[in-house]
């Protein structure tokens, strides 16, 4: 039996107004892949990496004139840490399944077009995998579809 | 004079520490730290929670670095752009070049320790800064 994943928690309570730093920190969250677990609460996987940039997350929320703080937290049972896996897990891989999508109705455009849309999709992809904790199949089905655009190469490969 | 940041160096602090000894503090001495409590008297902290030297409206603290010094030289700007990418990835900047910094520091801890890490980055960033240097000068990537 595996050990428990350890998760850093953000607690943060930010006004109302103005809503520009509630929009930056909802911004942040988003592109960190957090996981909301309650009003004012997220959790991320923890590692060197997301406890930073929680903190400094936590950090925007009090120069807004709001409280944040840090905890670091482990799932009281193995069925809750694989619940909240599951939730992140489906959040990315809906992510992947519009990139595969958007990956397949291109395939007919021109190849001007499809080198454009390639280069696109490239990019969110890597912006997905950097919030991708718990890979789920799609991730690997979108890079396919994604390199599919490519042709050329992967007759190659 | 003494420096502080935290302990596990990335992309970040390694330019910051590189900035510091090249534009601000050509004797810099750099301590490194698990804790903000943990600095010692009369060491300035840097990319740490709480310091000024930080993360301030969006800004990475390379960025907040050259602007509480008011270094206002337009190759470090440049730089930058591709530091704040490769420690925030929130596509504030267009910076190619972030992803691949961001994993040559990743993988440079993960093999050297702290001290070790600045001098490599140090050699790391004075390329980059030629490199940057030559492209605004010429208006287009250097050969």
């Amino acid at each position: 039996m595996a050990a428990r994943l350890k998760w850093v928690f953000l607690l943060y309570r930010l006004p109302r107004n103005p809503s520009t730093p509630r929009i930056a920190l909802w911004r942040g969250l988003r592109r960190l892949g957090t996981v909301q677990l309650a009003d004012g609460l997220v959790a991320l996987p923890l590692d060197a990496r997301t406890k930073e940039q929680l903190e400094w997350l936590a950090e925007e929320v009090v120069d807004a004139c709001g409280e944040a703080s840090i905890w670091i937290a482990e799932a009281g049972s193995a069925a809750q840490e694989r619940a909240l896996a599951g939730r992140m897990a489906e959040a990315v891989a809906a992510e992947y399944r519009a990139v595969s999508a958007a990956a397949l109705a291109a395939r007919s455009s021109s190849p001007a077009a499809r080198r454009r849309t390639l280069r696109r999709l490239r990019r969110e992809l890597r912006a997905i995998r950097l919030r991708d904790f718990f890979p789920p199949p799609e991730a690997t089905e979108a890079r396919q579809a994604v390199e599919g655009l490519a042709g050329a190469r992967e007759a190659t490969a | 004079m003494k420096w502080a940041t935290r302990r596990g160096i990335h992309v970040d602090r390694a330019a910051c520490a590189w900035l510091i000894r090249r534009s601000i503090d050509p004797d810099a001495e750099f301590v490194f730290v698990d804790d903000p409590s943990e600095v010692p008297a009369g060491a300035t902290p840097f990319d740490m929670r709480g310091a000024e030297l930080g993360h301030h409206a969006g800004d990475c603290s390379f960025e907040t670095i050259l602007r509480r010094y008011d270094l206002d030289d337009e190759t470090l700007w440049d730089i930058a752009r591709i530091v704040h990418e490769a420690d925030l990835a929130d596509e504030r900047y267009d910076a190619p070049e972030a992803p691949g910094l961001d994993v040559i520091c990743r993988g440079l801890s993960m093999t050297h320790d702290d001290p070790e890490l600045l001098t490599i980055t140090g050699a790391i960033f004075d390329g980059l800064y030629e490199h940057r240097r030559r492209a605004l000068l010429l208006g287009r990537e250097p050969a």
